[in-house]
């Protein structure tokens, strides 16, 4: 059996097709999910998702939304996904940087939410090329 | 130069009480503009005033106007283009916005029963409300930026006979540079969308509304863009953004109506036609989800989680709604320019014409009475 991922974000379709293996950064945790899955929707959290093809493990970065999963079909929802390869990494480092430097001067509700957000945008990028293994 | 009067339209918008509101305005000032919108009435100018002035500055001027007609033509064919990228932009866009409307109306279904009280549906007394103002980058688009414009000033009136406090988002470099010479009207922030609009511009806009919304700055966050009906026609609207109700209804606590007559709220079970001549609304089908779904989480959190990909969806739609009602109305005001100048260019020509004939007329009597006078 084989399981059949697909990637959506508003601008294009970002992945659309057969894996073995997927391991999703939901909201209460990660969790694994292997062919024959049961039926399940579920939050995402803004993190990374590895992807097993055969052997080889990829890694994308996730910035929050939903899956679906059911019938051997699973479907993200997201607001972005960048693939690990394709990010960065001394521009990523420098984001997470900014952002961490933005987030201990934040003032006020408003600001606070605002350097959080951004600086787990960042987080999740970093780690999306850190953990290529 | 001795010859005025002339209607050399690049593109006729009705006056604004403010005249220095457009930067290319100024510059055309010196010709008359009539205060018919040009976009119905091509054949305007036969009735104008006649030219007087010599041949020489004729020809400048014909060859002038040649050249302002290759610009427009240019232009227009330009805009022509762009607007088929706006359109693939929106056809890319929909395997998520269909998957989005089937999941959410399907949770919807689900909690029917629950009271949901997510952050971004929370319904507050309202007490200040931000208008997010979208306009183009550039002009030359006819009166596509004043008319949002005029609708912006017009609901800021609107929010201020009620006595509701306001904010401005900005996006969009007409808007801003309009925002900024008008120092008396609170902006929260400018954002300039850059070329296509993509998730990343509307992320941008929706993480502003987001935590305005959130941490209670404003109560209700309303949408003003240009619709995009057809290629000659678009409509300013205004949108309620915020807070996003799953029923669709939002009704003011205090029980007045902060809502614009106009006033369009978003139904989660149907989605926009794609940018054809014809704006057809369709539904999705939604199909059930299996019996055996489980939910990971609570259903409220996944709520929580596809809000947001609702606003960033609903924000990026009318990024590229107002795209595309911008390029239409440059191509129809380039067009009517084009159209303008040619026949500029036919009387110009006519008259040019005719003073050369009645000059070389006059030099033959000279040359036929001075031989009569040597005789």
């Amino acid at each position: 059996m084989i399981l059949s991922l697909c990637v959506l974000t508003p601008n294009r379709i970002v992945w659309d097709s057969e894996v073995k293996e997927i391991i999703l950064s939901t909201n209460s945790g990660q969790i694994g999910v292997l062919p024959n899955h049961a039926p399940i929707a579920t939050a995402i959290d803004i993190g990374i998702l590895r992807i097993r093809l055969n052997d080889q493990w990829l890694t994308m970065a996730l910035m929050g939304g939903f899956a679906r999963i059911g019938n051997n079909e699973v479907t993200v929802l997201v607001n972005d996904a960048e693939k690990g390869s394709d990010i960065d990494p001394q521009e990523a480092q420098q984001t997470l940087e900014i952002a961490e430097a933005n987030l201990r001067k934040a003032e006020g509700k408003r600001q606070i939410i605002e350097a959080n957000l951004a600086l787990r945008r960042a987080r999740a990028r970093v780690e999306a090329i850190n953990v290529i293994s | 130069m001795s010859c005025s009067n002339l209607t050399m339209l690049v593109s006729s918008k009705p006056s604004l009480s403010d005249t220095t509101s457009l930067s290319f305005r100024s510059s055309l000032s010196p010709f008359q503009l009539p205060s018919s919108p040009a976009a119905n009435n091509p054949s305007r100018s036969s009735s104008v005033t006649p030219i007087h002035c010599g041949l020489r500055e004729l020809r400048t001027r014909i060859e002038s106007v040649k050249n302002t007609q290759k610009i427009t033509e240019a232009m227009k064919l330009v805009a022509a283009a762009k607007v088929r990228r706006a359109q693939e932009a929106v056809v890319n866009g929909r395997p998520f916005s269909e998957t989005l409307v089937e999941v959410l109306y399907n949770i919807n279904e689900q909690l029917q029963t629950d009271d949901v009280d997510a952050p971004l549906t929370k319904v507050r007394p309202v007490k200040k409300v931000a208008l997010v103002v979208v306009t183009g980058d550039r002009g030359l688009c006819g009166g596509f930026n004043n008319y949002l414009i005029k609708k912006a000033e017009a609901r800021i009136a609107d929010l201020k006979q009620l006595g509701i406090d306001y904010t401005i988002i900005s996006v969009g470099k007409k808007g801003n540079s309009y925002f900024l010479r008008r120092p008396y009207i609170p902006v929260d922030r400018f954002l300039d969308k850059g070329g296509l609009p993509t998730a990343k511009e509307a992320q941008a806009i929706a993480d502003d509304v987001f935590s305005l919304f959130v941490s209670e700055e404003v109560d209700k966050v309303e949408l003003l863009y240009t619709k995009f009906v057809s290629l000659v026609k678009s409509e300013p609207v205004i949108h309620t953004l915020l807070p996003l109700s799953p029923k669709g209804e939002i009704c003011d606590v205090n029980g007045v109506c902060v809502d614009a007559a106009e006033d369009e709220f978003f139904r989660l079970t149907t989605r926009e036609g794609k940018l054809t001549v014809e704006r057809g609304v369709s539904r999705t089908a939604t199909t059930d989800f299996s019996p055996i779904l489980q939910f990971e989480q609570d259903p409220v959190q996944i709520l929580d989680a596809l809000l947001p990909l609702y606003l960033n969806s609903q924000i990026l739609k009318a990024l590229q709604e107002s795209l595309a009602s911008e390029l239409a109305a440059r191509m129809s005001a380039m067009s009517n320019a084009t159209d303008n100048a040619s026949e500029l260019k036919k009387s110009l020509s006519m008259v040019y014409n005719r003073q050369r004939q009645a000059k070389i007329t006059g030099e033959i009597l000279e040359i036929v009475a001075g031989a009569d006078a040597l005789t």
